[in-house]
């Protein structure tokens, strides 16, 4: 039905239809009447079938009465024969039948075939397999079909194997079809699953560990499987590489299982007494039992995310009593619970020491392969290469550039950098329509790149200048940050993610186009913000700046704010603290 | 039967009721002209016929036997002013050659005890081609089921965006016949027989194309559907060489080139580019290759016309011929033809098969162009696969040089055109030498026949005829030394569709009736009032309109429809013992 033309109808055919309209209007408004005042009385009689079916074979999506329609069918079970009733129902379903002819996407009609078939004393499952496979020929993106037969399947208990045959199927006559692409996805995992890993060297008990969910680690399938499923996928992608469904599936096929949780990192710093705790996911600290532990000394304290936007957030701080960590001459031991998950974390805080960290570093976590899965290199590396063939035949398809940078960034990250830009210019001139997700795309990625380079460099000086970067993220693992560069970008603004990095210090932001500095929220160490050439131009902006207490150095010049009359004189007095300001 | 007169005035008479002539019937029936519409010959569609399996044996008897009648000297019933040019009486000219091949009698000996039981009635459904042991099929079991062939003389397929289609649509003449897709389009290739992925689902599924060969061939599809300069660089140089050009490989460049263009290697680009669009543009539209056909064979198509014609009140008689024309000496013009019982019948326009044309007044190439067609009745597919129901067009290269490249196409029992458990393979290719010559060495190569031995995978041939056929596209259209208003009509020409027959049908009715409309939609059979049947019918010798218009109703409220053939196979089967118009 995608696609087709709808053709207009002359002036008179319109007059035509409208006077038919109008009498089945009327006959409709009283059948339909009739019905509501039967089901008021509490009338379960053959009549009230009747005048249903008559109703719902004009407005098939008409779901009151379908309810009545149960009801009646209800009573009927229990006043007549087992046999009967299997009479009743049958008639019922071809009633239906004629009810998805006229509307085969009726929402109300699947849903009532669902339950009759339920409760048919012998329901015949196989002809309704039938049924359902005729309907998908007919139309193979009939979700309201694709939901049916999930369930016929279910109940008669068709096997695995016989679905993935049938959704090889319908993907070799078309295989423009998500609904087999993503039926595969699902049927796969429990065909051909994943042997299972030894268990990793991790952070949680083996022994209480929960089951797996379903949702974290069943879906994956077994490498010899996927080695096939990459095969018949490339086919599709090269046969037709502009239909996007087959791409869909390769992506599918190339990740990989959701990170599992952990404590990333533990941060106590002695000057503002405070702890702070990155998870791998954002959480609510409030609800998942989080307990800290000083010095075997169970803590009341109060957790907060670090601007109060957000509910959820993968880095919680608290404030420790006062006077608890602050003689610099003692040694604290803190360990961090995350009770649900019999997860923690411990960290230490040494003699003369005024901060103290322990975590895992992005490369010990491969936090930003997260996109595709940790295949074997070798079999990355092939896709990586028919892809590139695919490239060179293909030049201009976008599917193939984007599947590319996903491949470069699962084998290489930094090395791959240079082509992974080369091929972001091309996705930009390509798909113009969607350049800015491009741009945000390639900042997260070359954010991804430059804090794996500041963890090989062991600093924690976070510089990435002059790279077009449109947008912030990752802002979690930047935690430990004390100097961050983000000069000539195309930054528009500072989020509220940008309050978790609690360490930074200095912020240079030079020419950039920030109007929005929502993120630079209590900030308990920044002492300087260089915002030179931005398009800050209220003073209201600039308000968050007066909750970090230490800045003293901030630089305006070059933005619209600074042309603003007694602009001296009210910043002084909104930032009394600024003893060096740059206007 | 009774020697009962026929009208003595018509608009137009028409002599031959091959597939030109039927369509111009029809054309001219459906705008109210008066058809008056024989053939000599005891079946319909001349050579564009289709017989059972005995009915081609007597076909073939008749071609052995040299038919001579006397020509009657009929100047008597000429009027003042009149001359006569008398047409021939024989069309046997157009069949040469033909040479039939049994090989299942041939072991007769060795079968003899056991043919009653190989005679016995097949099961239904026609054994697994991947037995190892194929069950023997002996002659008598093809004479016996002999009823369910319908061998056609031509061999072709309809593009489903061709002429004719288009015209079978625009006419509602497609309410009369039923259609099935060709399933699978096959090459021979270095000794093998291989499926040529044509459409985008083939081309996914393939596992002889490696993915980059993939790609390139759909990007091959996809772009030369557009005309492009780059295209027109190539004009007048060979296809072969544009398509190396585009960097496609041996593979592609043999698909493209032989299967898809269906051109030799010299072709130019142009012509080549021109039939790879005709392919691919019919692709898609009624499933995965660009060819449908007809059940029940070709034969059905020309009686299709003939049912719209009588439809709409021509009269039709067979084995009735018309001797000779009647010629107004000062105009130059035919004023009407006497038949071959010595009736005069005055008419407007004469329309005429060439086969009736003495040679000496017809204009044609020289040398005479003909058709070899080789006919085989075989006991397996030369390709088996998951269905033994697959109908296949399978095109083959010259195997030698000089050699002809045949077309092939490969029937199963579900076309309603063999028995179940056999195939029937036509073969058809332009001439070099006789039929045999031309098409024996492809046979003995693609086929197990008897002269060759033992365990063999090749489906064996149980039975074969091989013929040579005039083409019809040598005949010229204008140019010869006939009146104005006698048009001839060549008979089957050796393309594959049926562009040839469909182009000149219609110029023929423009040149009748420029004014009017080629074949507009029939209106529904409810809508139509027929008066004058009754007066019509009378003194009609071998009247075929009653049963005609009857079955024409019968079949129209079955909704016959060309989309909804699928649906329809199972009817089909049930009827096959049924068959509409035919002569029996």
């Amino acid at each position: 039905m995608h696609g087709r033309l709808k053709v207009k109808s002359t002036a008179q055919q319109e007059e035509q239809k409208r006077q038919e309209r109008e009498k089945k209007l009327k006959i409709f408004v009283a059948v339909r009447d009739a019905c509501f005042s039967k089901r008021k009385e509490g009338i379960w009689d053959d009549e009230a079938l009747k005048l249903t079916q008559q109703v719902l074979s004009s407005n098939p999506d008409f779901a009151t009465l379908w309810n009545y329609r149960k009801e009646i069918l209800m009573h009927q079970e229990t006043v007549k024969e087992k046999d009967e009733v299997q009479t009743i129902y049958g008639a019922e379903l071809s009633f239906l039948e004629s009810c998805l002819q006229t509307n085969p996407k009726s929402y109300g009609s699947w849903y009532h075939r669902g339950w009759v078939s339920s409760r048919m004393p012998k329901p015949d499952w196989a002809r309704e397999l039938t049924l359902c496979d005729r309907c998908l020929s007919l139309d193979e993106r009939n979700f309201h079909c694709w939901d049916y037969r999930r369930m016929v399947v279910k109940m008669s208990g068709v096997s695995v194997d016989q679905e993935l045959a049938f959704t090889d199927r319908l993907i070799g006559s078309n295989f423009s079809n998500y609904s087999s692409w993503h039926y595969r996805s699902t049927l796969l995992p429990l065909l051909h699953p994943e042997s299972p890993e030894p268990p990793s060297p991790c952070l949680k008990p083996a022994q209480t560990s929960p089951p797996p969910s379903p949702q974290t680690h069943s879906h994956r399938v077994c490498e010899e499987q996927l080695l096939k499923e990459y095969e018949l996928v490339q086919n599709a992608f090269f046969t037709d590489p502009n239909d996007q469904s087959a791409w869909f599936y390769y992506r599918w096929l190339l990740g990989r299982a959701e990170r599992e949780d952990m404590i990333s990192c533990v941060y106590v710093s002695r000057d503002e007494e405070r702890v702070a705790v990155a998870f791998s996911r954002p959480v609510n600290a409030q609800s998942v039992g989080l307990l800290l532990v000083l010095d075997g000394q169970p803590q009341r304290v109060e957790w907060r995310s670090v601007h109060p936007r957000f509910k959820h957030s993968p880095l919680w701080i608290c404030d420790l009593p006062p006077g608890t960590i602050s003689d610099i001459s003692y040694e604290h031991n803190l360990t961090v619970h995350w009770t649900e998950k019999h997860i923690h974390r411990d960290c230490a805080l040494y003699t003369g020491r005024t901060e103290s960290y322990c975590r895992d570093s992005a490369m010990d976590q491969e936090l930003f392969r997260s996109e595709l899965s940790v295949e074997k290199t070798s079999v990355l590396q092939s896709e990586l290469q028919s892809c590139n063939q695919l490239q060179e035949l293909e030049p201009l398809n976008k599917w193939c550039s984007l599947t590319i940078i996903l491949l470069m960034r699962a084998l290489d990250p930094l090395g791959y950098e240079k082509e992974m830009l080369a091929h972001f210019q091309t996705l930009r001139e390509v798909d113009s329509m969607r350049s800015a997700y491009y741009s945000d795309l390639c900042s997260k990625f070359m954010i991804e790149n430059t804090i794996l380079k500041m963890e090989y460099a062991e600093v924690r000086v976070f510089s990435i200048s002059d790279k077009n970067l449109t947008t912030l993220c990752h802002l979690d693992q930047l935690l430990l940050v004390t100097h961050i560069n983000l000069s000539s970008n195309q930054l528009q603004r500072l989020p509220p993610q940008f309050a978790m990095l609690q360490c930074l210090e200095v912020l240079e932001a030079d020419n950039n186009s920030i109007e929005n500095l929502e993120g630079l929220y209590h900030l308990p160490k920044l002492e300087e913000v260089l915002l030179k050439n931005n398009k800050i131009s209220t003073l209201a902006d600039l308000q968050p700046l007066a909750s970090c207490p230490k800045l003293k150095r901030l630089d305006l010049r070059g933005n619209p704010v600074t042309q603003i009359a007694n602009v001296e004189s009210e910043l002084a007095e909104l930032l009394p603290a600024v003893k060096d300001l740059l206007l | 039967m009774a020697a009962e007169e026929l009208p003595s005035e018509f608009d137009v008479v028409i002599l031959g009721t091959g597939l030109v002539e039927s369509v111009v019937a029809a054309a001219c029936s459906r705008v109210g002209q008066r058809v008056l519409h024989l053939d000599r010959r005891s079946y319909y569609a001349a050579n564009w016929a289709s017989f059972t399996f005995n009915g081609l044996l007597t076909w073939i008897q008749q071609h052995h036997e040299s038919q001579s009648e006397e020509v009657q000297d009929r100047s008597s019933l000429l009027e003042e002013g009149e001359e006569l040019i008398y047409l021939c009486n024989s069309d046997s000219a157009s069949i040469s050659n033909l040479q039939t091949h049994d090989f299942v009698q041939s072991q007769a000996p060795h079968t003899d005890g056991e043919e009653p039981e190989t005679a016995q009635p097949q099961p239904p459904t026609a054994p697994s081609q991947s037995e190892p042991v194929r069950k023997k099929i002996s002659y008598t079991h093809l004479v016996k089921e002999g009823r369910r062939f319908n061998i056609d003389l031509v061999s072709k397929l309809m593009f489903s965006r061709g002429s004719l289609v288009d015209l079978l649509i625009k006419s509602n003449v497609s309410r009369y016949a039923e259609f099935k897709n060709i399933t699978r389009i096959l090459t021979y290739r270095n000794g093998n027989t291989e499926q040529v992925p044509c459409s985008r689902a083939d081309v996914f599924a393939s596992r002889q194309l490696s993915v980059v060969e993939k790609r390139k061939l759909m990007r091959f599809l996809t772009s030369c559907v557009e005309e492009t300069e780059e295209q027109q660089v190539y004009n007048g140089r060979p296809y072969l060489e544009f398509l190396r050009d585009q960097h496609l490989g041996d593979n592609l460049q043999h698909f493209l080139l032989h299967s898809i263009a269906m051109v030799t290697e010299d072709t130019p680009t142009e012509v080549g580019l021109t039939s790879t669009r005709h392919f691919l543009r019919s692709l898609g539209r009624y499933g995965n290759t660009p060819f449908l056909f007809p059940v029940y064979g070709l034969g059905e198509i020309p009686q299709c016309f003939c049912r719209m014609c009588a439809v709409f009140g021509g009269i039709y008689c067979l084995r009735h011929s018309v001797q000779c024309l009647l010629v107004d000496k000062n105009t130059n013009r035919c004023k009407g033809v006497i038949d071959s019982r010595g009736q005069r019948i005055s008419c407007s326009h004469f329309v005429v098969e060439d086969g009736f044309v003495s040679a000496e007044r017809k204009k044609v190439a020289t040398p005479p162009r003909s058709i070899s067609r080789a006919v085989l009745i075989t006991d397996a597919s030369i390709l088996p696969s998951d269905s033994d129901q697959q109908v296949s067009m399978v095109t083959v290269p010259p195997i030698a040089a000089g050699s002809p490249s045949v077309t092939m196409v490969e029937l199963c029992s579900a076309t309603m055109t063999c028995a179940p458990g056999t195939y029937l393979v036509h073969l058809t290719c332009q001439s070099v030498g006789s039929a045999h010559e031309d098409l024996s060495p492809v046979v003995t190569r693609m086929f197990h026949t008897s002269e060759s031995h033992d365990q063999d995978e090749r489906p064996s041939v149980l039975w074969c005829l091989y013929f040579n056929m005039a083409d019809g596209s040598a005949a010229q259209v204008e140019g010869h030394d006939l009146p104005s208003n006698v048009h001839m009509c060549s008979g089957p020409d050796g393309g594959l569709g049926h562009e040839h027959a469909i182009t000149q049908a219609q110029s023929i009715f423009d040149k009748i009736l420029p004014q009017e409309d080629f074949c507009p939609p029939a209106p529904n059979p409810e809508d139509i009032i027929y008066t004058e049947e009754e007066t019509k019918k009378e003194g009609v010798e071998e009247e075929e309109e009653k049963e005609t218009t009857k079955e024409g109703e019968e079949e129209e409220e079955e909704k016959t429809n060309e989309e909804e053939k699928e649906t329809k196979k199972e009817k089909e089967e049930e009827e096959e013992e049924t068959k509409p118009l035919k002569e029996e």
